[in-house]
């Protein structure tokens, strides 16, 4: 069971409602795979420092979760799938810090 | 006999000696690492304002011969920096 931190770039024009469930459907999915959500930070609107297919800013969703094998490869599947996702980076760590913010709800860069 | 005084010659003459002679040496050959310190800020591809000091303005990585930052933290710095740009962070 090893440690991963997953954030996902979502597109910026999407309604909050969305969110909200793009959030739980994948809180929901690794719960659901033997894993176990640790934490999970919203980073909020930031603007890219490129454009991604076009987009100025984009929504920043941080999982931080304990999970085997099997669980992110499901994880990265719902991934590829849905297109309101325009990237994800998922790091695996031997052990998760999870007490400083990097990412206030100020988002300051 | 000679020969023996010769090999206890004082070896002072190194690089760095030679170098001061024609410019000043501003330090930064002898300057240590600023990440090895003891509580040094974390090198991680969310810590922006860290990472945001060892990248040129247009995005590019200073290299460790300028910035004197040791070898083992100027790969993870690397690594981290470029995680972070995927992510379209920096």
């Amino acid at each position: 069971m090893a440690f991963y931190e997953n954030t996902i770039v979502t597109k910026q024009d999407l309604a909050d409602k969305e969110l909200k469930n793009i959030k739980s459907k994948y809180e929901q999915l690794i719960n659901d795979t033997s894993g176990k959500v640790v934490k999970i930070e919203e980073w909020g609107l930031l603007n890219l420092a490129t454009k991604i297919r076009n987009y100025k800013k984009a929504f920043y969703i941080h999982y931080k979760f304990e999970g085997s094998a099997n669980t992110l490869k499901e994880v990265e599947k719902k991934i590829k799938l849905d297109d309101s996702i325009i990237r994800h980076l998922t790091v695996k760590y031997k052990k998760l810090d999870t007490e400083n913010e990097f990412f206030k709800e100020k988002g300051d860069l | 006999m000679k020969r023996k005084n010769k090999k206890f010659q004082k070896k002072g003459s190194n690089s760095l000696n030679r170098l001061s002679l024609f410019q000043k040496n501003d330090g930064r050959f002898s300057k240590n690492c600023p990440l090895s310190i003891k509580n040094a800020p974390i090198i991680d591809y969310k810590n922006i304002p860290l990472l945001k000091k060892y990248i040129s303005d247009n995005g590019k990585i200073i290299s460790s011969k300028i910035t004197s930052v040791s070898f083992s933290k100027q790969k993870k710095l690397t690594k981290e920096i470029k995680k972070a740009k995927t992510l379209g962070l920096i």
